[in-house]
C-alpha cells in the first residue's frame, strides 16, 4: 500500500444555470435549476513518501479540483483516497495538521500586518510546540532569505517575497505533504528559481511530499520527475518526464526563414504554424514524413534563407497531447 | 462641447442599472418600508386630531411622500471621484477630450432618469393608492415644485460633489460620505417634517442648504407659499448650488493639481 | 481547552493590531457608523419635543427600547462579523482555507474577524443611551432586574446571531445573499426602534414570528417598564428572550451542521 492511493475518484459539479429577468431571478432563487459537469473522471494514482509529483493540464482540465479532493476541501462523489490511514475529507482535522497548502493566488497572511504576525498565528492555529517553531521559523528564513521583510506589513512585499513567506507559512507545523497551486505564477524569474530551489532542497533534506500543479513546465522540469498530466477530467499521462520526450519523440521541428513574404501551402502530414510572412515553423512526425523530402520540397518551391531543425520543446510536446485528446475525445 | 458624448453617457448609465434588477426592487421595498414606517409613527402621534400647528395628516404624509421620492431619484453616487482617485484611474480619465465633470453629471442625470421612471413612480402609485396624499395645490404649483425639485437636486449634487473633492487628500472617504448623509437626512426635512423643529432648531436650518433639497419643493407642491416666497426660496437654492459649486470647484482645481505634483 | 482560549487571544491580538494599522481612519469610521444609526434617534428626539409620547412611550423610554437594539447589535457584531460576511468569505476561497486549519469551522469564523467600527459605533451608541435613559425612565434597578436584563441582553445577542448564522448557512446554497438579508434582517430591523403596537398587525405578526426582533428589545424593555400597550400580547412574551435565543441558535447551528457537508460534496 502506498502512502497515497487514490482509487477511482470522480467528482461532478452542478453548475446553476441562472437565467435573466425579473421572473427567472425569483426561479433562481426559489427553484434553482443545475447543468452537470464532469470536473473529474475516474483518476487513479499512487504516490509515495518522500514523492515530488508535478500536474500539469489546461484551465479547467481538473487538476486543481483533484488537488481540493486530496487536501479535504471537496468529497469526491465516488472513489477513494486514502493517505497514510487517514481520509481527507472524513479525519478533516486531523489530516489537515499533517499537510501544508500553498495557492499562488491566495495568500493566507494578514494583509495589513508584518508576515512575523501571521506566523505567530498560524504558530497558535496549529498548536505548534515553541522549539519546533523556532527551529523551522529560523530555517527557512535562512533558506528563503525572508530576514529582510519578515517585520514588513505584507501589503508592501513584491509578489515574489510574499510567495516565499506564503510556502514558509504553510510549512512552519512541519507537514509531511505539502501541496502547492501555481506557486510561481505571476512571480519574476529570479523569484521562481528561488522558489523552485527552496522547494528541491526541502525534499531532498527532510523527504516531505509534494504535490504540485502549475502552468509553467519550467516548474516541472526543474523540480519534479514525476509527472501526471490531466486534460477534460482524465488522467492522460502518469510518469517521468523523460518518458513524455520518448513518447513524443519522433516529433520534430522545422524553422524555416523565407528571403521575401511567402505564403506557404499545405502539406500532407505537417503541421504549419506561420510566425510571420516570412518565418514559418513546420511540426511533424519524423517517422511519417522524411525530413529529406521535406527539405527539398521547402527548398524547392519557396526562396529559403535559413533553415533551423530542432526538437519541439516540453511545452509545445505537452500542447500537443492536450489537442490530440481533444480530438480523440 | 459635443452635447451628443455626454448624452451616450448619460444613456448608458440608464441602461446598466436595467441589469440589477432584484436590487431595485430591493430599494423600491427599502424606500417603502421607510414611508410605511413614519406613515405609521406619525398615524399614531396625531390619533383622532385633525391637525397640530395647522398641518394636517395628509400634509404629512404628502411631505414623506414627496421628499422620500425625491430622495429615491436624486441619489448622486458619491464615490464617482473617490472611486477613481482610489483605484488611480482618474489621471487618464481627465486626459480624455470632454469635461469630466460633464461626464460626471452626465451619468449622474442618468441615474436619476431611471430611478425616476423606476423607482419614484411605482413609490408614489403604491402611496397614493394605499394613504391620503393631497393633490398640488394647482397646476401653477405643479410647474413650479418641477422648477423648485431640480433646483433642489442641484443642492444635493453639488454638496456630495463639494464633499467628494476631499477625496483628493483623505482617498478613503466613507467616513465622510456617512456623516454628510446624516446631515442631509436629518435636516432637509426627509426624516421629520421640518414644521415640527423646535424655534431654535429652524433657526439654524434656515443658515444651511439643507431645507432647500426637498423641503422647498414640498412647501411649493402644498401652496404653503405666496409667489414672493416662492421666487425668494428658488433664489436661496439657486445661490446655494452657485456658491457649494464654486467651493467644490476651488478644491477640484486644486486637487488636480495636486495629481499631476505626485503623479497620479 | 487551554489551548483554545489561547488561540482566540492570538486572533483577538491580531484583529486589534490590524484594527490599529489606521487609527485615525477606525475611530473616524466608528463616528460615521455612530451617527448613522444616531439618525433615527434624532428624529425621535425632535419628534416627541412635539408630541410627548409615541404610543404612550416618552423619550425616555424610547430611548431605552432603542438602547437595547444597538447594545446587542454592538455586542453581536464582535462575534458574528465572520457570519456577516460569509457570502465573500466563499466567494473569495477563504473559506477552503478554513477548511485546511485543524480548527472549528464555526470556531475559526466566528474569531478570525471582528469589525470593531460597527461594534464602536453601535455598542457605543446603545451604551449612550442606555446612560440617557436608564436612570429616567422609571426602572427600578434592583438585583432582580439588573439579572433579568443581563440575560435579555445575552438572548438578544443570540436571537441576531442566529438570524445572521441562518442567512450564512443560505450561502452554501446560493451564490448571493447580500440582497436577502438586506430584505429579512436589515428592513425588519428599521420597525424594531419603535413600540410594535403601533405598526400594523402583519409587521406585529412578522416582528414577533418571523424576525423576532420584538424578543430583542420590545418584550424586554416592556418587562422592565409596565407600558399599556402591553395588554395585546400574552404575558409570558416578557419572559423568554433568552430561551428564544438559544432555541433560534440550536436550530441554526443545526443547519449549519447538516449544510457545511453540503458544501463539501458540492464545492461552490
Amino acid at each position: 500500500m502506498s502512502f497515497i492511493e487514490v482509487s477511482n475518484i470522480s467528482k461532478t459539479y452542478k453548475i446553476s444555470k441562472r437565467k435573466s429577468g425579473v421572473p427567472g431571478m425569483l426561479a433562481n432563487l426559489f427553484v434553482p435549476k443545475y447543468e452537470n459537469k464532469e470536473a473529474v473522471k475516474n483518476v487513479s494514482f499512487s504516490i509515495e513518501k518522500g514523492e515530488m509529483v508535478g500536474f500539469v493540464g489546461p484551465n479547467g482540465a481538473g487538476k486543481s479540483t483533484t488537488i481540493k479532493m486530496l487536501s479535504g476541501i471537496l468529497y469526491p462523489d465516488t472513489g477513494e483516497i486514502n493517505v497514510s490511514g487517514l481520509i481527507p475529507y472524513k479525519q478533516r482535522k486531523e489530516y489537515v495538521s499533517r499537510i501544508g497548502v500553498v495557492f499562488g493566488q491566495k495568500s493566507q497572511l494578514q494583509w495589513d500586518l508584518p508576515v512575523i504576525d501571521s506566523f505567530e498565528l498560524l504558530k497558535a492555529i496549529y498548536s505548534i510546540p515553541d522549539d519546533v517553531y523556532k527551529k523551522n521559523l529560523d530555517r527557512y528564513m535562512e533558506m528563503l532569505d525572508m530576514d529582510k521583510f519578515i517585520k514588513q506589513p505584507v501589503r508592501q512585499l513584491s509578489l515574489g517575497q510574499r510567495m516565499r513567506a506564503d510556502i514558509a507559512a504553510a510549512l512552519l507545523h512541519s507537514p509531511e505533504i505539502v501541496f502547492f497551486d501555481e506557486p510561481t505564477i505571476g512571480v519574476d524569474v529570479v523569484g521562481k528559481d528561488a522558489i523552485r530551489n527552496f522547494i528541491k532542497d526541502l525534499n531532498a533534506e527532510d523527504g516531505v511530499t509534494m504535490i504540485f500543479t502549475t502552468h509553467d513546465m519550467q516548474d516541472i522540469e526543474k523540480t519534479c520527475n514525476r509527472l501526471v498530466i490531466i486534460s477534460e477530467g482524465s488522467k492522460i499521462y502518469d510518469g517521468t518526464l523523460d518518458g513524455v520526450r520518448k513518447l513524443h519523440g519522433s516529433s520534430r521541428q522545422l524553422d524555416v526563414y523565407f528571403m521575401n513574404d511567402s505564403e506557404v501551402a499545405e502539406i500532407p502530414d505537417v503541421e504549419i504554424v506561420e510566425v510571420d510572412k516570412r518565418h514559418s515553423q513546420f511540426i511533424f512526425d519524423g517517422k511519417k514524413v522524411h525530413i529529406n523530402d521535406l527539405m527539398s520540397h521547402l527548398l524547392g518551391t519557396y526562396n529559403v534563407k535559413d533553415i533551423n531543425i530542432s526538437e519541439p520543446d516540453i511545452e509545445s510536446i505537452i500542447r500537443k497531447i492536450y489537442s490530440r485528446e481533444k480530438v480523440a475525445g | 462641447m459635443r452635447l451628443s458624448a455626454y448624452y451616450a453617457y448619460a444613456k448608458k448609465q440608464f441602461l446598466s442599472r436595467s441589469a440589477y434588477r432584484f436590487d431595485h426592487l430591493m430599494g423600491i421595498l427599502s424606500t417603502c418600508l421607510q414611508f410605511f414606517i413614519f406613515y405609521e409613527i406619525y398615524r399614531t402621534l396625531y390619533g383622532s386630531k385633525e391637525s397640530v400647528d395647522g398641518i394636517t395628516m395628509s400634509m404629512i404624509t404628502t411631505n414623506f411622500v414627496l421628499s422620500l421620492g425625491l430622495s429615491a431619484i436624486f441619489s448622486p453616487n458619491d464615490y464617482f471621484v473617490p472611486g477613481r482617485i482610489w483605484d488611480g484611474s482618474i489621471s487618464t480619465e481627465l486626459l480624455r477630450p470632454m469635461s469630466f465633470k460633464g461626464r460626471m453629471i452626465a451619468e449622474n442625470v442618468g441615474d436619476a432618469c431611471f430611478n425616476l421612471i423606476f423607482k419614484f413612480i411605482p413609490v408614489l402609485l403604491i402611496a397614493i393608492f394605499t394613504t391620503g396624499m393631497e393633490k398640488p395645490a394647482g397646476i401653477g404649483n405643479m410647474i413650479l415644485f418641477l422648477i423648485s425639485a431640480i433646483l433642489g437636486y442641484g443642492v444635493l449634487w453639488t454638496i456630495s460633489f463639494l464633499v467628494q473633492m476631499t477625496a483628493f487628500w483623505l482617498i478613503n472617504i466613507w467616513s465622510l460620505i456617512t456623516i454628510k448623509d446624516v446631515f442631509v437626512n436629518v435636516l432637509s426635512g426627509m426624516m421629520i417634517p421640518l414644521w415640527f423643529m423646535p424655534d431654535w432648531m429652524a433657526g439654524v436650518i434656515k443658515f444651511t442648504p439643507f431645507a432647500s433639497i426637498y423641503f422647498t419643493p414640498v412647501q411649493i407642491y402644498l401652496g404653503q407659499l405666496s409667489i414672493s416666497e416662492i421666487v425668494f426660496k428658488c433664489g436661496v437654492q439657486l445661490f446655494w448650488t452657485v456658491i457649494i459649486y464654486a467651493l467644490g470647484n476651488v478644491l477640484w482645481n486644486k486637487g488636480q493639481k495636486k495629481l499631476v505634483v505626485q503623479g497620479g | 481547552m487551554r489551548d483554545t482560549i489561547h488561540l482566540v487571544a492570538v486572533y483577538s491580538k491580531t484583529t486589534m493590531r490590524a484594527w490599529f494599522q489606521y487609527r485615525v481612519d477606525a475611530f473616524l469610521k466608528s463616528l460615521a457608523v455612530f451617527l448613522r444609526e444616531a439618525t433615527g434617534i434624532i428624529v425621535v428626539f425632535f419628534t416627541l419635543l412635539k408630541f410627548d409620547t409615541l404610543g404612550g412611550w416618552n423619550i425616555y423610554e424610547m430611548l431605552f427600547l432603542f438602547s437595547i437594539l444597538f447594545l446587542t447589535y454592538g455586542i453581536m457584531i464582535i462575534f458574528f462579523t465572520g457570519l456577516r460576511d460569509f457570502g465573500k468569505t466563499v466567494r473569495d476561497g477563504s473559506f477552503d482555507r478554513f477548511l485546511l486549519r485543524p480548527r472549528g469551522l464555526l470556531f475559526q469564523i466566528i474569531f478570525v474577524n471582528s469589525d470593531w467600527f460597527a461594534a464602536l459605533g453601535h455598542g457605543g451608541l446603545g451604551i449612550a443611551l442606555f446612560l440617557i435613559s436608564a436612570g429616567k425612565a422609571g426602572i427600578n434597578w434592583n438585583v432582580q432586574n439588573a439579572l433579568y436584563y443581563v440575560f435579555t441582553i445575552a438572548g438578544g445577542v443570540l436571537i441576531q446571531g442566529a438570524i445572521f448564522l441562518f442567512i450564512a448557512v443560505l450561502n452554501i446554497y446560493l451564490l448571493q445573499t447580500d440582497s436577502l438579508k438586506e430584505m429579512l434582517y436589515w428592513n425588519m430591523r428599521k420597525f424594531a426602534g419603535y413600540p410594535i403596537s403601533i405598526f400594523h398587525k402583519i409587521i406585529q405578526t412578522l416582528m414577533i414570528y418571523v424576525m423576532p426582533f420584538a424578543f430583542v428589545n420590545y418584550f424586554p424593555a416592556q418587562y422592565l417598564l409596565r407600558k399599556d400597550d402591553m395588554n395585546s400580547y400574552p404575558e409570558i412574551f416578557m419572559y423568554i428572550t433568552p430561551i428564544v435565543g438559544i432555541v433560534m441558535y440550536l436550530v441554526a447551528y443545526a443547519f449549519w451542521r447538516f449544510s457545511i457537508r453540503y458544501y463539501k460534496s458540492s464545492g461552490n
